[in-house]
């Protein structure tokens, strides 16, 4: 491509054809004024703040840059006392306009505007065209424009949303909100839909987050991905600006999910718990009522790297003056779960600390028995207790937002039966916290048949043996660790993860697994392939093999217990050592 | 109808359509343009039809609906021939005279003539009344002898040689040197050479090519390109056909306002029936050269009209002149070279193309050649719309033609070239009217408006007003023009409510160069015209508004209050009953008085005073003297 030779500001610089004016500004580092050119997308030449001087065979004038293609020999000042005169008083005349917008504040300070000698409006929006523009050019919808001519000129959707016509083609994505230089944007006014919000998962929906985003801050590997059921790309096949400006070229539409196969001796599962979810509890208010929380919503509102910043807020932005915590929210309730989380009395005191240190509200515990069975735990109730924090014994009956008293006016109310004095009570609070249950995951059914272990009765997995072996699972090699197992806290936690560790190390130094001297084989050439065996094993040592259609004995895992020896209905299957014919031959050399 | 195959065979049509019609055949022709329809030609046609029918004259008259010959103000207009009897303002009930009269026994009705009004005599025919008199009438001349939606009239006079000239005897290099030498510089604003264009448009290398009739005319009060493509539409598409072949174009665009339903009609017809003809469409004539039309109607917005604006609404977006520093005639229609023109500027193609270039140059100026129509309107006694050499000086037009200011007043100035051209005093009323020299006054051609004013027009009034219509009528794309414009409307919508500040003035200029300069579109760029050139020419006026809150011309409201001489009232009560607020008060015999705390102003009372008493005054800028104390205001009749 033949290079262009240009001056700009006295200095030289080669261009490629098609350049603008401002892209070689740019490179020189020269800063020229724009508000409504944005790299992505094709000049408007609308706020002509960015306009220069040109010198063009032999003609002055004056172009604006954002769109002026670059030409041999041009010289061009951006900086002449006619250019910084016009830019003044456009500065002026927008600083009329929208005397409250920040991006024109600071233009007016730049050019030295103080007061507009014109009538002063309040608008946001500078008619600058990022909006439409990205709607039109890089979504690809054209769900919003400019109506009305000259003075009148706004963004709106076509006919206003006043026309019985549901055209429905806002994506309601959000790019004109992201790309307004003023945030003259309220989606839902402009776009006239509601707006779904992508709830951010790590911080459990209390915050919304992009298409495009790092799950959390110490996300391994700490990179930013593509959520491809909300990426506009993914939905129109536009877009594509992050493709545009990632310089190191990284972004990649074509990635697909990865399979990937290891081979290994042993398995740890570890997979967790679930947080018990409130809403069944109608009488709560979860989901129903503001400012009714659970403990795992209030954790990330608490963490200074949160959403609100470490900053306690109720839905209207204010701070509340008293907050009750309700323990064994769906934990020792033969409705949910029978057993205690074991956790909650703990955290639930520990958000009471975090309250009290962050705010000056009141802090009430709802309790039923306080368990603070661990070490040192104990005294950190008593502290609690000396920082003020409110224990009252008792199961509250409903949490209501209907006062029945002047005081409870516009307060969140639970009533509860005070077990210690035997009353009825009604505690007017702001905010409520539901210390909820450690519960399995809702997908420990499939995980327990994928690797063959077994559940209790509560829906966590089975150990071996509760004392003796109380990390490794009837299955030889896979073994549990944390709260799979059953509610813990991280000390109890990271023991049995220790442990399971161990156990694993064990069995890799000795580089070799003994089995049983006993195991069953099976006779392929009797086998049926009815798997009859496969399913009386409670050790999953028998595969069937879909080839040949018979089953194998696995004698790594085959404990030799004999159980399918008798269930196999061809008499296919002999332990070794303990043939029939052995048997029968001992039992000839008794009786003889 | 076969079509016609060549040059020979186009003629030899010609000549049957001709030996057809007897000249001596009595024809009425009466416009049936959109002025004259308003005011009731429809009526009248069909009156007329009636009455021949009714009297078994219609193998003996032939009737035409034709277009508009200018004289929209006196319509319905009729012309009777072969003796080109003109009647003005005809109404049905005059139809059975005009019959049993002026066809039957061939006499002149005096009472539908035109009258002098100086001297007081009767005009008989068309050519001799001053208003046409004093025109050189090339493109609407003919207008009163074409059936808009007939071809054959349009053959009659001669119509497509030109462009049969063009095809079969011409080079497109050939045409492009005729139509560059004869100078036809655009007429749609911008006066801008029509061959220069064409020349760049044929050179750029890349297909396809487009050619384009700007008639979106959204001036207010312009009505010159209505009046040629409604009259004679086929005139227009000869140009264009010429100008594709020129160029090398192969498919047009006609952008015609929606506002203008007849127009489109007519268009629509004039296209079907070119295309059976074979002036339009695959090997026209026969010469081998295809091209096409396609008719756009416009949503009729005044910006839509520049040249940008008018491509993006045709690609089917919204018209919005769009940042490009490459000209439309590169990069137009989807980026591909388009040449626009006015209606106006193609057809005049065709004139040069039949009668040479010499003939055109020999019209004119020197920078400006041939005629131009202008919508003349406003306080002059004949508007309508009129054809003039270029170089014809404003006091012709409207005095010779316009037929001066009505009512004794005084000539005040002139507004040309529509909403954002220029206001001219009388010192320049011997200006030659061209592209150059209105451009020098501060103003410009613009596409022909003509706007008369007299001593009763307050500039400042003029100026809010035009930039109160641009306010509307800019597209409010870029900052200059859009907080410009409603700057300048505040600023002086405070002069002239009185409000006016010391620096107004400064601050008006200040923003009319800001937009004259940095305004995206032609349309900010000369925005400002209409303020900038009254504070040139009417300085003191803006002055006296501000500094002495006086209305020099005793119109803007607020700086003027009403005041019934005492000397002068006759006590007639005829102010009195008519003041919507009962802000008079007096009595038989009793000189009356305006409470000007209830006065609001509306102007009633002056117009009902009788002009021989002329007792109630417009008073501006000093204050009203005191009312007569009550036992003075007995009338004493005689005694003044
Ligand atoms: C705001 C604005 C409105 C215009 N309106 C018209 C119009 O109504 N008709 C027209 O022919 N040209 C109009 N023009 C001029 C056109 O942009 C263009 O110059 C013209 O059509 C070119 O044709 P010409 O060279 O034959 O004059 C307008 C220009 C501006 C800036
Ligand atoms: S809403 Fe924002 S992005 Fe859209 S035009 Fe206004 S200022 Fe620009
Ligand atoms: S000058 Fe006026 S009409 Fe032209 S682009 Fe700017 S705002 Fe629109
Ligand atoms: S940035 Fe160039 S006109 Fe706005």
């Amino acid at each position: 491509m033949d290079e262009i030779t240009l001056q700009i500001d006295g200095r030289e610089v080669k261009a490629e054809e098609g350049k603008t004016i401002l892209d070689m500004a740019k490179s020189l580092g020269i800063d020229i004024p724009t508000l409504c050119y944005h790299p992505a997308l094709s000049p408007f030449g609308a706020c002509r703040l960015c306009s220069v001087e040109i010198i063009s065979r032999g003609r002055s004038r004056i172009v604006t840059s954002c769109n002026y293609p670059v030409e041999e020999g041009l010289v061009v000042n951006t900086k002449s006392p006619d250019v910084i005169e016009l830019r003044k008083m456009l500065v002026e005349l927008m600083l009329a306009r929208c005397p409250n917008v920040k991006i024109i504040q600071d233009l007016a300070k730049e050019y030295g505007v103080e007061k507009p000698r014109f009538k002063l409006e309040d608008e946001k929006c500078i008619l600058c065209g990022l909006c439409t523009r990205i709607c039109d050019e890089r979504i690809g919808v054209s769900a919003i424009n400019f109506i009305g001519r000259g003075v009148d000129r706004k963004v709106e959707t076509p006919f206003q949303g006043t026309l019985d016509i549901d055209l429905d083609v806002c994506l309601c994505c959000g790019a004109c909100a992201s790309v307004c230089p003023t945030d003259a944007i309220e989606l839902e006014d402009t776009t006239n839909k509601k707006p779904i919000p992508i709830l951010s998962e790590y911080n459990v929906g209390l915050e919304s987050r992009a298409p495009v985003y790092i799950p959390f801050p110490q996300a391994v590997p700490n990179v930013p991905v593509i959520d491809r059921e909300k990426c506009v790309h993914f939905v129109t096949g536009e877009c594509k600006i992050c493709e545009e400006f990632c310089e190191p070229n990284a972004i990649d539409f074509e990635q697909e999910d990865e399979i990937i196969e290891v081979e290994v001796g042993n398995i740890i599962v570890a997979t967790g718990f679930n947080a018990f979810d409130p809403s069944p509890i109608y009488q709560y208010g979860y989901g129903r009522l503001d400012n009714v929380v659970t403990s795992l919503e209030f954790e990330r509102m608490v963490n200074s790297a949160g959403p609100t910043e470490g900053e306690i807020l109720l839905k209207d932005g204010s701070h509340p003056k008293s907050i009750a915590i309700i323990h064994c929210v769906g934990s020792r309730d033969e409705k949910y779960h029978e057993y205690c989380s074991r956790v909650c009395c703990m955290y639930s005191m520990k958000l009471a600390h975090l309250i009290k240190e962050h705010s000056e509200a009141e802090v009430y515990e709802l309790y039923i028995d306080i368990r603070s069975f661990g070490k040192g735990f104990e005294e950190f109730y008593n502290r609690v207790l000396d920082e003020g924090t409110i224990f009252i014994r008792g199961r509250p009956a409903e949490i209501t937002d209907i006062a029945e008293t002047p005081e409870e006016e516009g307060k969140l109310i639970v009533q509860f039966e005070d077990t210690l004095i035997g009353r009825q009570r009604r505690l007017p609070v702001d905010m409520i916290i539901l210390s909820v249950a450690l519960e399995a995951q809702p997908d420990a059914e499939a995980v327990a048949r994928l690797f063959n272990i077994s559940r209790s009765a509560d829906g966590f997995f089975l150990e071996k043996h509760p004392k003796l072996d109380p990390v490794a699972t009837m299955t030889d090699g896979i073994f549990v660790a944390g709260c799979c197992q059953g509610p813990k806290d991280i000390p109890d936690t990271v023991a049995q993860a220790s442990a399971a560790a161990a156990e694993v190390l064990a069995m890799i130094s000795k580089g070799r697994v003994e089995v049983e001297a006993a195991t069953a084989v099976i006779n392929e050439k009797i086998c049926s392939g009815c798997q009859i065996c496969k399913l009386v094993c409670s050790f999953s040592a028998v595969d069937y093999d879909e080839e040949k259609k018979v089953c194998r004995v696995n004698e790594a895992l085959c404990k030799g217990c004999g159980a399918c020896v008798g269930g196999c209905p061809s008499d296919a299957i002999n332990l070794k050592h303990y043939t029939n014919e052995q048997i029968v031959a001992q039992m000839e050399g008794m009786l003889v | 109808m076969a079509r016609i195959n060549s040059n020979t065979e186009l003629e030899e049509l010609r000549q049957e359509i001709l030996s057809k019609r007897d000249q001596n055949k009595p024809r009425i022709a009466v416009c049936a343009g959109t002025g004259c329809l308003a005011s009731g030609a429809a009526k009248v046609i069909a009156a007329l039809k009636e009455e021949i029918k009714k009297q078994g004259l219609n193998a003996d008259v032939d009737i035409k609906e034709t277009g508009c010959p200018g004289f929209c103000e006196r319509g319905p207009i009729m012309v009777i021939y072969p003796e080109e009897i003109c009647y003005l303002q005809v109404k049905p009930d005059d139809i059975p005279e005009i019959i049993s009269e002026t066809i039957k026994e061939r006499k002149v009705i005096d009472r539908l003539l035109y009258t002098d009004p100086t001297t007081g005599e009767k005009v008989t025919h068309e050519s001799e009344i001053p208003f046409y008199k004093n025109q050189k009438r090339l493109l609407i001349g003919t207008n009163i002898n074409i059936d808009p939606k007939s071809i054959e009239d349009y053959l009659a006079i001669g119509g497509y040689r030109a462009l049969a000239k063009a095809l079969f005897d011409m080079t497109p290099e050939q045409v492009l040197e005729e139509v560059k030498r004869a100078n036809l510089r655009g007429r749609g604003g911008g006066g801008f050479p029509a061959a220069k264009k064409w020349e760049t448009t044929r050179n750029v290398p890349r297909e396809p090519k487009y050619v384009i009739v700007n008639a979106d005319e959204g001036d207010p009060g312009a009505f010159m390109d209505r009046a040629v493509l409604e009259g004679n539409p086929h005139s227009v598409l000869e140009g264009l056909v010429i100008s594709a072949y020129t160029i090398g174009s192969h498919e047009g665009f006609i952008y015609v306002r929606q506002e203008y339903p007849l127009a489109v009609e007519n268009v629509d017809i004039a296209i079907k029936q070119a295309e059976e003809y074979g002036f339009l469409g695959q090997n026209i004539l026969g010469s081998g050269f295809d091209f096409i039309v396609n008719v756009h109607r416009g949503a009729g917005a005044f910006v839509s009209g520049e040249s940008s604006a008018l491509m993006t609404a045709i690609e089917g977006k919204v018209g919005e002149p769009r940042p490009k520093y490459i000209r439309t005639a590169v990069s137009g229609i989807w980026e591909r070279p388009s040449n626009l023109n006015n209606v106006e500027t193609l057809a005049n193609v065709p004139l040069i193309i039949n009668n040479g270039a010499e003939w055109f140059t020999s019209i004119g100026t020197e920078g400006s050649k041939g005629t131009k129509i202008f919508s003349l309107v406003g306080k002059v006694n004949n508007t309508g719309l009129v054809e003039v050499p270029m170089g014809m000086s404003l006091r012709e037009i409207i005095y010779n033609i316009g037929g001066g200011i009505p009512g004794d007043k005084k000539f005040k100035a002139v507004q040309t070239g529509g909403p954002s051209g220029g206001v001219i005093p009388e010192q320049y009323l011997d200006t030659p009217v061209d592209f150059d020299e209105l451009t020098k006054l501060g103003s410009m051609m613009g596409s022909g408006g003509m706007i008369v004013m007299d001593e009763d027009t307050c500039v400042v009034d003029v100026a809010r007003y035009f930039v109160d219509f641009l306010c509307d009528e800019s597209c409010g794309k870029c900052i200059p023009c859009r907080e410009g414009l409603k700057h300048m409307r505040e600023v002086l919508n405070n002069i002239v409510e009185g409000k006016g500040n010391e620096g107004d003035i400064e601050l008006l200029e200040e923003l009319s160069r800001l937009m004259t300069k940095a305004s995206l579109c032609a349309l900010g760029t000369s925005a400002a015209n209409p303020v900038s050139t009254t504070i040139r020419y009417f300085g003191d006026e803006y002055q006296a508004h501000i500094k002495e809150s006086k209305c020099p011309a005793l119109v803007c409201k607020e700086l003027v209050s009403y005041y019934i001489e005492p000397s002068k009232c006759q006590a007639c009560m005829i102010c009195l009953r008519n003041c919507p607020v009962e802000a008079i008060s007096g009595g038989k015999n009793q000189i009356h008085v305006i409470d000007q705390a209830k006065c609001i102003k509306c102007g009633v009372c002056f117009d009902a005073c009788p002009t021989r008493f002329g007792a109630v005054i417009k008073i501006s800028g000093e204050p009203v003297p005191a009312s007569l104390p009550e036992k003075e205001r007995s009338l004493v009749r005689g005694k003044k």
